[in-house]
């Protein structure tokens, strides 16, 4: 009997190495090859399409199928837009099990996100390990490009400024501008949220803003026991949800509880369809587009191929990251004389620069990390009527 | 003090609505011995049908028919929605295992759960609906209500806990005080016992199913009131339910109303008072305790077996 485990267990151990030893074959050979250019490339989005930031999916998947119907041809590419769904409810794992699918296929040379913090730190190690390129058009956790230990790897690279403007930029608004005394500070558990609050938090705490700290599971659904915690005299809840609809129901809930506290949303709660509550604050990576004289064409092209959805600030940064994306493909193409590699594409990523860039001015990137250079977040105040207004 | 008012607050309105899941997930287990977990989506698809009547008759912004009207409406539609929905599972899901070994209902359930997330995702999209009730009548609804002390019970939780009340109350009085009540409880008891009595036990099996999807509808259109709803909200609420079944003893219909209030308590509490980061821990430590220490649950009845 003991023989017979033994055998079994040894079986087991060999056909688990040789398993692993041949997968990491598998993605060395996919990361060498050479692909011709003239093959169709598939280019993936990876981002929540289902759950309750499915919003965000649907809107960075709208802009960046448009750069690519736009894009790939003028640039001698024939590419294929998919996506790859990472639902904030079920954390790393579906963002882990799209990096293993996405390194196997040999057509895959740059991935597009993931969208999310959390799932960029799950996945970057899994992509960097295959020479895979992504570039997130949202993910904003500090951590994934500065610091150390840092997060996300050398293969990663945003095209929106990380935390450590928007944490700054929002504490600072609302020590200086809201004048607040008492901040309450919400996170869900997850990577987003606790760094975004974390980096707040830090700039209140040096302003001497008295602060409270609470933390919800990122399931949340009713959050009446912790509007229930918020001071009565707390002048701000920051609220850095991935869910904006939540972001509306702590705000009619503080009105609820007969608490004065407004609440100050992060770039994930910049949903004017779902967070409306007047009053309330938002902060995003992004202006809102529609106000750049040179992106009027643009927007009227998308808005043609999508009719009757409304721009949001989430979908622009994706058509962004995928001009990257596209340029890095054909400038690696021309220096490799119709072939390239996903090494070759990673390595050109920081040599792209644009010209009129959607978000306005140019994209140029930062020397000292794989940051876009000179970007900045913008402090929106929610009207009457539910629009939101430029304040900050 | 306020802080203790608004939480027992809290409390009850969470409470009231698990305890309305749970019943569906009792009932069905008392007769069927199954863990039906597609329960949980079917409350969500009761969410989604009261949203949906909702916009037919205006919306929060312009209502077409007076407020408590437009409430009564939709959670009749939910109701009669979840309950017709319930009888297609039952019959296409469930009927056929009847006599399988009890892991493939089970399986089948799962499926089911996961069936109806997606087709709903793929007819309605994973975008968040909420009722904006918040719009409704200048906010009266939540303006609107009592004040003990510093603590505002706004009659939106007031509608809330008042309308699951009722609902069990009914449940309760239709269970033990009709003759299809009794049926139920003989089916419960012993199937075949109850078959060889004349009970009709697919009509009783269909009308448990009926109930149980009827409540869950009920309880997605008051949670909905307000909380926005997802297509994926099921699964979570699908296990405080469970949870809550578990608790008051499965099988129980007074323990599955303890059970539901019993975790509405822990969770707003323990997030009160010990630690909002810690609540999902207390909570389903309460649970497994429960497990180790009472496994019958609080009301529930010790399996005994003949061997």
């Amino acid at each position: 009997m003991k023989k017979a485990i033994g055998l079994a267990l040894a079986v087991l151990a060999m056909s688990v190495v040789a398993t692993s030893a041949q997968g990491s074959n598998r993605i060395t050979a996919a990361s060498a090859a050479g692909v011709n250019c003239k093959s169709t490339i598939t280019l993936p989005l990876v981002t929540p399409v289902t759950g309750g930031a499915g919003f965000l999916g649907a809107e960075q998947g709208s802009w960046a199928k448009y750069a690519v119907q736009t894009l790939a041809k003028p640039l001698g590419l024939k590419v294929k837009f998919v996506l790859g769904d990472t639902p904030v409810e079920q954390g790393p794992a579906p963002a882990q099990a799209l990096a293993q699918k996405y390194v196997a296929d040999k057509s895959v040379l740059v991935v597009l996100g993931p969208s999310t913090s959390g799932a960029v730190a799950a996945s970057s190690s899994t992509y960097y390990a295959a020479k895979i390129a992504h570039i997130s058009p949202s993910a904003t956790r500090t951590s994934l490009t500065q610091g150390s230990p840092k997060e996300a790897t050398p293969a990663f690279f945003r095209v929106v400024p990380g935390d450590y403007i928007q944490g700054p930029s929002d504490a600072n608004y609302m020590q200086n501008v809201l004048h607040v005394k008492r901040v309450v500070l919400m996170d869900f558990q997850e990577p987003y949220s606790v760094g975004l609050s974390d980096a707040v938090e830090a700039v209140l705490k040096k302003g001497g803003v008295a602060t409270t700290r609470l933390s919800a599971p990122n399931t949340t659904t009713d959050y009446s026991a912790y509007v229930t915690k918020v001071p009565s005299d707390a002048d701000i809840v920051f609220f850095p949800t991935q869910k904006p609809g939540d972001a509306q129901t702590f705000a009619q809930q503080l009105i609820e509880q007969g608490k004065k506290a407004k609440v100050f949303g992060g770039d994930g709660s910049n949903d004017p369809s779902a967070f409306k509550q007047p009053g309330s604050y938002v902060s995003n990576f992004a202006p809102d587009i529609t106000g750049i004289a040179a992106d009027k064409a643009l927007i009227a092209g998308w808005k043609k191929a999508n009719p009757g959805k409304a721009v949001g600030s989430f979908g622009p940064p994706s058509y962004g990251a995928a001009q990257v994306a596209l340029n890095a493909i054909a400038l690696s193409c021309k220096a490799g004389h119709g072939t390239t590699t996903r090494q070759a594409v990673l390595q050109t990523i920081k040599k792209v620069k644009i010209k009129n860039w959607i978000l306005g001015g140019s994209l140029r990137w930062s020397t000292k990390s794989n940051d876009p250079l000179n970007a900045k977040f913008y402090i929106f105040q929610i009207q009457a009527n539910g629009s939101y207004k430029l304040v900050g | 003090m306020d802080t203790f008012l608004q939480l027992t607050v809290d409390a009850l309105t969470l409470g009231s609505v698990y305890a309305l899941i749970a019943l569906g997930y009792t009932l069905v287990y008392g007769v069927l011995k199954l863990l039906n977990f597609a329960h949980g989506d079917v409350f969500m698809v009761g969410s989604f049908i009261g949203f949906g009547v909702l916009q037919l008759l205006g919306g929060t912004s312009k209502p077409v028919v007076p407020v408590w009207l437009l409430l009564v409406l939709m959670v009749l539609a939910a109701m009669v929605g979840c309950a017709v929905l319930g009888v297609v599972i039952e019959r296409f899901a469930y009927r056929p295992l009847r006599d399988a070994p009890r892991i493939a209902p089970l399986i089948s359930a799962l499926g089911v759960s996961f069936f109806l997330a997606n087709s709903m995702q793929l007819l309605f999209g994973a975008t968040p609906r909420n009722y904006n009730i918040f719009d409704l009548a200048n906010a009266s609804l939540y303006t609107n209500g009592f004040n003990i002390g510093n603590v505002h019970v706004a009659l939106l939780r007031i509608i809330t806990v008042v309308s699951a009340f009722v609902l069990m109350v009914l449940l309760w009085l239709l269970v033990n005080r009709t003759r299809t009540g009794k049926a139920m409880r003989a089916t419960s008891y012993d199937r075949e016992a109850a078959a060889m009595m004349g009970i009709d036990i697919d009509k009783v099996i269909v009308f448990t199913f009926v109930l149980g999807s009827a409540l869950a509808g009920a309880g997605g259109v008051l949670q909905s009131l307000r909380v926005p709803t997802t297509v994926a909200i099921g699964f979570v609420v699908g296990l405080k339910g469970f949870t809550a079944a578990v608790i008051g003893g499965i099988g129980s219909i007074p323990g599955a109303m303890a059970g539901g209030l019993i975790l509405g308590f822990a969770e707003s509490f323990s997030q009160g008072y010990i630690s909002t980061k810690w609540s999902d821990l207390i909570v389903f430590s309460i649970l497994i305790a429960f497990m180790i220490f009472r496994p019958q649950g609080l009301l529930g009845r010790a399996d005994i077996r003949k061997v």
